[in-house]
Order: C-alpha cells, then structure tokens, then sequence
C-alpha cells in the first residue's frame, strides 16, 4: 500500500529539484569572486597607501627634497586644493568600474534567487514557517505541523515565513535560505538540498532571552523516504501533529539554558 | 582679579566654573572628558561579552544579561560615546577654524551639552531598574514594547526616555552649529573655504538636523507606547487569523523604516567628523594641500544628501518587492563611489609630502586602511544575493566595526592632534606612537576573525565548536585594544604637568586659524577681529573694524547682498551699533553698547537636571508609584521654572561685528535658528504623518475607517479648531503691525486674542477627546481611548503632538503678552516676529492633520 502510494507520487509529480541551481550555488560563487577581488583591490589599495606614505617620509633631517617643486602650505592661507586631482580621477575611475560592474554581474544572480527556477508551480513543496518565542512550526500543505522541518532530496522547497510575536529571521545557513520573519506578512524563500542529512536552522535577529538557542533541525530525507514520512502524516493527522506547545519550549530553552549555565528571565 | 578678566566666569581651576561656563572651548572639553567616560563604559560592557564568547554557551552573564550587554554596548558606543566625542572637537575647534568667537547661543550650547550629560546618567540609572534595555541597538519593535520586556520593564523605558533626551541634546546642537557657521564666518571666508575639518561638521550637523528628527518621532511614539498605553508598534493576534488579518500588520516594519530612516545616515554622522581630522592630519603631516579639495567637497555633499535614499538596504529581507530592492541597490552602491574619490583623494595628497609619523598622522593613517577594508566589505553587503546570507552575521558586525571604529581611530589621532592647542602641552611621542601599535594590533586581532568566523549569528552566545579560535582571538584582541587606552589616558594625563608647554603650533604645515592663536587660546579667542579679505589671516583692530563697518554700503538697514563667489567682500556686514542690538535668542532686554559677551549661566545645568528628574519620574508612572510621579512632577516644575530663569537672565551674545554671512545676510541669527529648528520640527511631524500612513495602509485604507474609528469621531470640531488657529494666526501678524506702529495697546490686544483662541482650541479638544474616550456603543462599548486600537493610537498621539505645540506657543505668548504689556517690542517686532514663525508653522501642521484624521 505505502509502497504503491510513494510510486504513485513519483510518477504523477516527476521530482526536477536536483536539475536547479541551488541558492547555495549561486552564493558560494559570487561570495568567491568577491573575496578574491575584494582582496585583490584591498591589497592593492593598501599597498598603494603605504608605497606613498613610506616613499614620502620625511628624512628627518629637516631639508625639503621638493622644495622646488612643491610649494608648502602656510600658516593662515585659505584653504585650497592641491595638485594631482587628475591621478584621483583616474584612480576613482577605476574603482568605480570595478565597483559597478561587479554588481552589475550579481544582479542577474539576483533575479533567479528572487524568481526562482523556472519550474511548473505545482512542483514546489510549499511550507509555511511561523516563528515564535523561542521555536518553529512548520506548517505542511495537509496542514501537518513539526517543529523539525523535514524535505525531500533534490526538490525545490518554498517558504512562507511569518512570526507569531516579535520579529524573528529563518535561515537555514548551509543551504544559503534566510528570510525575515516578520509577524503581520509573509516572507518567503526557496532552497532546495542536494545531499541528505541532518541541517541546522537559526534564527537571525535578536527576539528576546532565548534568542541564542532558537535553533532547530532540518532534515533532508531522500524523496521516497520522504513521501513515506509524509503520507503518513496525512493517515495519523487527526492527533499526531507533533508540535511543542509554547510553554514545552519554553522548558527547552530553560533547560538548556540552564545547562550552559545561563538561565533565561 | 581674574573673575573681573574672565567676564564672571570663575578660574578653570574651580569646580564651579564647568557648571556655569557657555564658553565653546570649556563645553568642548567637558564633551570630550563625558564621551570618553562613555566609551570606557562601553568598553567594559564589550570587554564582558567578549569574556562570554571565549567559549559558547552564556556561562558568565546568563542570557538576558547577554543580552543586555550586547545592547547596552552598542547604544553606548554609537550615541554616547562616538558623536559626542566628535563634538567635543566641533565645540573646541570650529569656532576657531572659522574665525568666530563662541557659537551662535552659548548657553543652548552648555544646555546641549548637560542634556547629553544626563542623557546618560539616566541611561546608567536604568541598569538599576531591574533589568536595562535588552533589544539590541537597533531596537526591533515589538520586542522593544513592554509586553516583550521582562519585569516592570522600567529600565527599557529609562533607556527610551534617556535617548529622547540625546536626541533633543543634538538637535539643539545642530540648529547652533547651522546658525553659527552660516551667520559667523570670518570676513571673506565663504562656505567652501572653510577648512576641511569645519566642513565636515558642517554636512555632519546637516544629516544630524533631520536624522535626528525622524529618530525623535520614533522613539516619541515609542515612548507613548511604553507610558501611555499607544499600540503603534504593538502586534497581537487572536490564535485564529494569521498575518495580515492582525490587529496592527504594519507594527514591525514601522520601527524598521522609522529607524533605518535615521540608521543610515547616522553612520555618516559618525564617519563624516572622522573623516574631516583624517583630511586635516593628512593636510598638515603631508605638508600638501588636500588633493582634489573641490572634488572632495562635493563627494560629501553627495553621501550627505544620498545618505537619506538608501535605509532599505538594511531590510532586503523583509519582503520588499524586486523593484524597490534594486533602487535600493543602486543607491547603495552609488553612495560608495564618492568614498572611493575621497580615500584616492587622501592617499596622494601624500605624494611630494613631508610625511612625518607623529601619532596623529599615524592614527589618520591607520583609520584610513581601515576604512579601506570595512569599505570594500560594505560592498559585499550592497550585492544583495550576499546579503541575504550576511545579514544577522558577524559579516555585518566585521564590517561596520571596520568603519565606525575606523572613524574612531580617526577621531583618536585628533585627539593627539589637538591636544598641545587645547592644553597647552605636548604630550609624549613615544607613548603616543607605542599606543597606536598596540591598538592596531588589537583591533585587527579583535575584528578580523568575524570575517573569517562570519557565519555566527550576530548577538548570539552560541556558536558551533570550530568557530572557537577565532572567536577566543577577538576576545583577546578586545583585551589588548582595551589596554592600549590605558597607555593614552596616562599619557595624556600625565602630560598636562610633564608635558613640554607647546606656543601657538606645534605642527610644522599647520594652516587652520585655531594655530594662529596661542594654546590654550584666550576666552575671547583671537587678538583682534579675524578676516581673510586679503586672502589670507589678518586680526584687525577695533579701529579699522569702526572704519570698515562704517563704509559698508546701506549696512545697517539690509546688510548686504554679496555673492559667494566674490572675493573678499564685506558681504553681509552689519554696523558695529546694529551688532549690538541685534542680541537676538538671548533676550532682548540688555542695553545697547554693553561691550563685553556673558559666559556664564548656570542655568543650562538645572534645566537638564531638571528634565533628567522628570525622565526619571516618566519612566515608572505607568506603575502608579508614588516615588515616580512625584519624581516627574518634581522634575516637570523644576524644568520649567528653570526655562523660565533662563529666558528671564540677561545674557549677551552679540553679533559679530564684521562676518561672512552667505547666503542668510538678511536672516537674524535668532530667525536662522528658528528656520532650522523649524525644519526639523517638519520632519518630526513628517514622520507621524508617514507613520500613520504606514500602518493605515498596512491595515487596509478604507477598512481601517470601518473597522476602527466610531460613528462618534465626527468632523465637526476639527473644523472648529481649523478656523480658530487660522485667525489666530492672522492675530499675531495684528500684533506685529501693532508692534511697529508702537501701539502698545494694539499689540496687547492682538497677543491676548491670540492666546484666547489657542486656548479656545485647546477646550475644544479637550472636550472632543472627552467624548470620545467614554463613548458607549456596540462597536466600542469600553469607549475609544489611546490603547483602543492602532487608529485610536495614531488619532490621539498625532494630534495630541500638535496640540502640545500649541500649549508651548501660548506659554511663550502669555509670556510675550505680559512684557508687551510692560512697554516691550515697541518699535522692534522682531521677537514677534519669531514666534509667529513658530505660530504659522504649528497652524500649517493642523492643515495637514485635519483633512488627515477628520475627512480620509
Ligand atoms: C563603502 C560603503 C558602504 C557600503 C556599501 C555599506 C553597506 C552596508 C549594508 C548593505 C549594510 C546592511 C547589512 C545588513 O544588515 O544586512 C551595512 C550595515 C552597516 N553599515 Fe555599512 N556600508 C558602507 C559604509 C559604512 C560606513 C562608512 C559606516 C559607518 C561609519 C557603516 C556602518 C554600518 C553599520 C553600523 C551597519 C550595521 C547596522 C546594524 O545592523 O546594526 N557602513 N552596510
Ligand atoms: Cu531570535
Ligand atoms: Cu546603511
């Protein structure tokens, strides 16, 4: 019966997600690129300040080895520019080029992140997540509930984030997915995993004493593996949703708390 | 003896002199002692959690205390410590720099200063109350209302109040400095050729002016949440409806616009002064003029302006759509460019130099690579596909220590650099040169493991094992950064008794006038009245001063319309006999001719003692103890009898005789102070107005009038009030009239009308919210009072900002009444003149109010 119902799944709804770029993809390389340009001009820069710090020093010796080039500002003259405002417009040219032009790449990158791959809607598996002190609810198309947000293997996974009291921020950081959780709207975002195993998910933005251990586990279970977890889910409905009430976390957070020796107010 | 010389001032060697002096260098130097209080405050805060990150897990503080640390430490830094370090200098040198004798209102410089002073203490006093606040510097609604905080939550809204009172602390500040260096810059010195540092503060006080505004109505409402029971930045939902069905949808993002309106530019604030010592260090230890000084002008009046178009970078996470996302991109990015010409700028003006490592030079230097590094990773930020993942990191965290603290090691050479000017004394090189390598090194080793340990949420004690070195290195970095201030403190304590004595300039290429005079320079600055008419620094003497005031053309009656870009005018020159009288801000009853300028007033100290009280008091009334209300309402009568002192005091701050003055030659100093006063007064009822457009929209537009505002909430006393203010103020143009005709009796009358009509308005309202609070209906049945819902919120705290506008318009027109009435402004309107400014703009406010909560 599972066995039949898992391929039944695969068949009508083919699984592309392994085909797509994934986000962290798409971040590990413009990240890449960046810190070796980054670098690069940082270096170079750098260098180039102290190349005319350290040629231009002063002997000392109180003589002024310009003193016919140069003329010395003096006590009381008005404030005037000096020469060589041609060097800083090269120099500014350069910079902005590199500047613009690296962002100007990025920004292609930033329309697939921002429209997603181009897959037939009904592909993706739609999660809604909801944040509150000091946890997650993840909430599945059938309605299913878990604090441990488990997805299939190579499957684009979108969210809709949102937070029941303060502001909070979902991100899963080894997959690259972080989105604000904004209580009163919908944020989404979409990932997707290549490789299975256990992820951790965090909140970014400070939301109160248990701010720090406002973590939780992504699964990533391969697609039968997962049709089998979730078709179930669907039979024990009724009353297996396994979410933590809010007080249950709050003894979580409290416990391991108090484990690393802080307590929670 | 030297009372006599000092002008009532008592001896720099008695305790009672800095709480009375006005005097721009004293209150530069007690800004700068204050700020570097903070930053050891601060400091020690950091140097906690720093001991907490060792290793992971919160072991030492307990979370909450982390969490207190973390915000207190940021606040601390940004609004205690870095700016107001930065206008110690302003205070000190800018005066200096421009040739004028004191700033425009000394004593609103001395109460600038005690305001932020016990902005502060207030801010120390709230980690007594239970627990301070805990919500991180950037103060994240909802977390940051009281239903998030833990306990009475009293700390949390010391924190509020206390930073209420710094922002009222800046904003005083920038309508002064604006005044003074617009209406007192030495003859023929025009705007651009001020020096570079004065420059800086001059763009700095510009963003400050409406930066702080939008601050002011955040923390305003805030504050009203948090006392008076509003709910803008209140969320709650009922467990069925999700989202956008709540109660106050737009709550969150509100606070994030409304602070990322300020953010932005705030960082600029911080930077722009740095950035003015980095240009005067380079200039004087380079022995070169400032390559491209034109360019680089205009670079920062570009960030300047920009500054206020590119806040949603902080926010690409929070569901704004793809268009608004890449405007704000490109604004961000457009704004580093101009830092790029600056850095470019800075580097060769070196070139042909006689660079001469002193520790200033070394400092400027030192902040300038860095800056160079936390600018490059501002870039990183700006692509936004790696912001989605940097945002909430220690990225963001590396990166704006590597620009802020950047600035602060900037400002930290100008301390050397101004050191020997503001004592007298040459401080010791070598411990100078050994505290600047110390304090490299411990920077770098403090901030630069974030960038490789960057995937640590920020604010966080819990980090994955492999990040620990990295992590244990900042800790120790922050160790021996903190240590280096111990070798500057008593190197530059010690210096004052075993420092060589230093005559006008030490520095060799030195050009600025504050090295023309000797060190420390004397109360009334310079020998004799500065100018550059001949282009270059000359103190005239009081003849040739008589002399050329008594040429300048048609003086005395219009000034003069010189245009900036004339050489060496008198543009602007007013009569010495018009100088005199024109004493403006301080009250006008001084007598014509009296020479000498006040310096003391002891005043400015018991008004922020005052309000510090009261703030005090605010913070627990919402508990209904007797202790805080008593508190506040001491505090309340103590301010306000001591406003009222202040106003009575006679106090003498003449205008200067001889001044470049473009482009407001033909605006009193008072009128100029108004203007600016009032143009932050537009951004702070700006943002109420767009704050209440936000969360209307957030609700829904019309739904919002369905759902929320009774049948009750009629149009009829709104339009009531409407004609009342407006012939008010057609009254107060009456009374100027009068005023010139010398009709005593005219300008009574008309004053006294006008009062009546403001109070008419005031009962009026009164008697409007009266209703509405007791209403009984099926929609309402418990009335509609401030914490009814969001609209009831807006309604109440909008208008009720206006009204307490027009309650501080009819005191200072009781007031005015009562001397009109003993004979004053006969002949000389002026001061009616500026209240009706104040008058006419609160009417215009209501303009736009009305339609707003009335008709829409
Ligand atoms: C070179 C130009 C710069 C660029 C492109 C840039 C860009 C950014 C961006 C995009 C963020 C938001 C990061 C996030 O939270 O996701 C940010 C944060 C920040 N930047 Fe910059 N920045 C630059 C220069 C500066 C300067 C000069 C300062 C101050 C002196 C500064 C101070 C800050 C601060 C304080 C934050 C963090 C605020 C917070 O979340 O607590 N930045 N920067
Ligand atoms: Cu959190
Ligand atoms: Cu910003």
């Amino acid at each position: 019966m599972a066995v039949s119902l898992i391929t039944y799944a695969t068949v009508v709804f083919p699984l592309h997600g392994g085909d797509v770029r994934a986000p962290s993809a798409v971040f590990d390389q413009i990240f890449e690129v960046f810190l070796l340009l980054g670098t690069a001009v940082g270096v170079v820069v750098v260098a180039y300040t102290m190349y005319h710090a350290l040629k231009y020093r002063d002997d000392g010796a109180g003589t002024d080895p310009y003193a016919d080039k140069v003329e010395r500002p003096e006590m009381g003259e008005m404030p005037t520019g000096g020469a060589g405002g041609r060097k800083v417009f090269y120099s500014f040219s350069i910079s902005a080029i590199i500047v613009v032009s690296l962002i100007a790449w990025t920004y292609s990158q930033l329309l697939y992140i921002e429209q997603g791959p181009d897959l037939a809607q009904e592909e993706a598996l739609e999660i809604d997540v909801e944040g509150y002190r000091f946890g997650w609810d993840f909430v599945y198309p059938n309605g299913h509930t878990t604090n441990t947000l488990y997805v299939p293997q190579d499957r684009v996974v979108r969210l809709q984030v949102t937070a029941t009291d303060v502001f909070h921020n979902f991100g899963i950081p080894e997959l690259r997915v972080k989105t604000d959780a904004v209580p009163g709207q919908y944020t989404s975002a979409w990932f997707t995993a290549n490789e299975t195993g256990t992820y951790a998910a965090k909140c970014y933005e400070l939301c109160g004493s248990g701010h720090s251990l406002m973590t939780t586990d992504v699964v990533v279970m391969p697609q039968d593996e997962y049709e089998e977890w979730y078709a179930e889910t669907n039979e024990t409905d009724a009353g297996g949703n396994e979410t933590a009430t809010a007080a249950e976390t709050d003894q979580r957070i409290t416990a391991e708390a108090t484990a690393l020796g802080g307590a929670p107010a | 003896m030297s009372q006599e010389h000092e002008h009532g001032l008592p001896p720099k060697s008695s305790v009672s002199r800095w709480f009375l002096t006005t005097n721009h260098k004293d209150i530069g130097v007690l800004y700068l002692i204050t700020a570097l209080f903070f930053l050891v405050f601060g400091g020690v805060l950091a140097l906690l959690f720093r001991l907490e990150l060792i290793s992971s897990g919160a072991d030492l503080l307990g979370s909450m205390g982390y969490n207190q640390a973390v915000s207190t430490h940021g606040l601390l830094m940004v609004f205690w410590f870095i700016s107001p370090f930065a206008f110690g200098f302003a205070n000190y040198i800018v005066p200096l720099q421009i040739g004028a004798d004191d700033l425009a209102f000394p004593r609103l410089n001395a109460l600038s200063y005690w305001l932020y002073l016990f902005s502060g203490i207030l801010m120390g006093v709230s980690f007594f109350q239970g627990t301070t606040f805990a919500g991180g510097w950037t103060m994240y609604a909802p977390l940051n209302t009281p239903a998030y905080i833990p306990g009475e939550g009293l700390g949390a809204t010391s924190v509020v109040l206390a930073l209420i009172m710094f922002t009222a602390a800046v904003t005083l500040g920038s309508v002064n400095f604006l005044t003074t260096m617009y209406r007192m810059r030495a003859e023929g010195l025009r705007m651009r050729d001020i020096p570079i540092f004065s420059l800086s503060i001059n763009l700095t006080v510009w963003m400050m002016l409406f930066a702080f505004a939008a601050l002011l109505a955040a923390l305003m409402i805030l504050a009203s949440d948090h006392i008076l029971g509003t709910t803008y930045f209140q969320y709650s939902i009922d467990g069925t409806t999700m989202a956008t069905d709540a109660d106050n949808p737009g709550a969150s993002l509100l606070w994030a616009h409304l602070f990322w309106f300020f953010g932005h530019p705030e960082v600029y604030i911080v930077f722009f002064p740095a950035l003015g010592v980095m240009a005067e260090c380079f200039q004087t230890f380079t022995g070169r003029r400032l390559v491209g000084r034109k360019w680089f002008i205009i670079s920062m009046v570009l960030v300047a302006l920009q500054s206020f178009v590119v806040w949603m970078h902080h926010m690409f996470l929070t569901g704004i759509n793809l268009p608004i996302k890449t405007i704000f991109m490109a604004t961000t990015i457009g704004i580093s460019l101009p830092f790029d010409l600056m850095v470019f700028s800075l580097i060769y003006t070196m070139a042909k130099g006689r660079v001469r490592f002193t520790t200033p030079f070394l400092f400027s230097l030192g902040a300038l690579i860095l800056f160079i590094i936390g600018g490059i990773t501002g870039v990183f930020l700006g692509a936004i596909v790696l912001d989605y993942q940097f945002r909430g990191t220690y990225w963001v965290v590396a990166h704006f220590h590597y620009v802020m603290v950047a600035g602060a090691t900037a400002l930290f050479g100008g301390l050397y650099y101004w050191y020997p000017k503001i004592t007298g004394k040459m401080y010791n090189e070598t411990l100078g040169k050994i505290q600047f390598g110390v304090y490299f090194l411990g920077f770098n080793l403090l901030y630069f493991p974030m960038f490789i340990a960057w995937e640590t949420p920020r604010r966080v004690f819990v980090y994955p094992d492999g990040l620990q070195i990295w992590h244990s290195m900042a800790t120790a970095g922050g160790f021996i950064l903190g240590a280096s201030f111990l070798i500057m403190f008593y190197n530059l304590f010690m210096s004052l008794w075993r420092g060589e004595d230093v005559g006008p300039n030490p520095w060799e290429y030195a050009t600025s006038a504050e090295w023309a005079v000797s060190s420390p320079p004397p109360l009334e600055n310079f020998p004799g009245v500065p100018s550059y008419a001949t282009g270059k620094l000359e103190f005239l003497d009081d003849e040739t001063v008589t002399e050329r005031t008594e040429r300048a053309p048609g003086a005395a009656a219009h000034g003069h319309a010189a245009t900036d870009g004339g050489t060496a005018t008198d543009g602007g020159a007013v009569t010495a006999r018009a100088a005199a009288t024109a004493t403006a801000m301080e009250p006008a009853h001084e007598t014509a001719g009296e020479e000498h300028a006040s310096h003391a007033s002891f005043w400015p100290f018991l008004v922020s003692l005052g309000g510090f009280i009261a703030f005090l008091g605010l913070s627990g009334v919402r508990t209904g103890s007797v202790f805080y209300l008593s508190l506040a309402a001491v505090g309340g009568v103590a301010t306000f009898g001591s406003l009222v002192g202040m106003t009575r005091e006679p106090f003498h701050a003449p205008e200067m005789a001889i001044a470049e003055r473009w482009p407001f030659e033909r605006v009193e100093k008072m009128k100029l102070g108004m203007w600016t006063f009032l143009a932050s007064d537009i951004v702070l009822f700006g943002a109420f107005i767009g704050s209440y457009a936000f969360v209307r929209v957030a609700y829904g537009w019309t739904a919002w009038h369905h759902d929320l505002i009774p049948a009750e909430h009629v149009t009829m006393p709104g339009l009531i009030n409407t004609y009342l203010l407006l012939t008010s103020s057609f009254l107060v143009v009456l009374a100027m009239v009068a005023a010139e005709r010398e009709s005593k009796r005219g300008t009574v009358a008309a004053l006294v009308g006008t009062f009546a009509l403001g109070v008419g308005f005031l009962i009026n309202k009164g008697l409007e919210w009266q209703h509405l609070f007791h209403i009984s209906t099926e929609a309402f049945p418990n009335g509609w009072g401030l914490s009814t819902n969001i609209a009831s919120s807006t309604f109440y705290l909008t208008t009720g900002l206006h009204g307490a506008h027009v309650t501080i318009g009819l005191i200072i027109c009781a007031y005015m009444t009562i001397r009109a009435w003993n004979g004053a402004y006969q002949g000389d309107d002026r001061a009616i003149e500026y209240f009706g400014l104040y008058w006419h703009f609160v009417d215009i406010v209501w303009l736009f109010l009305f339609p707003l909560f009335y008709i829409l």
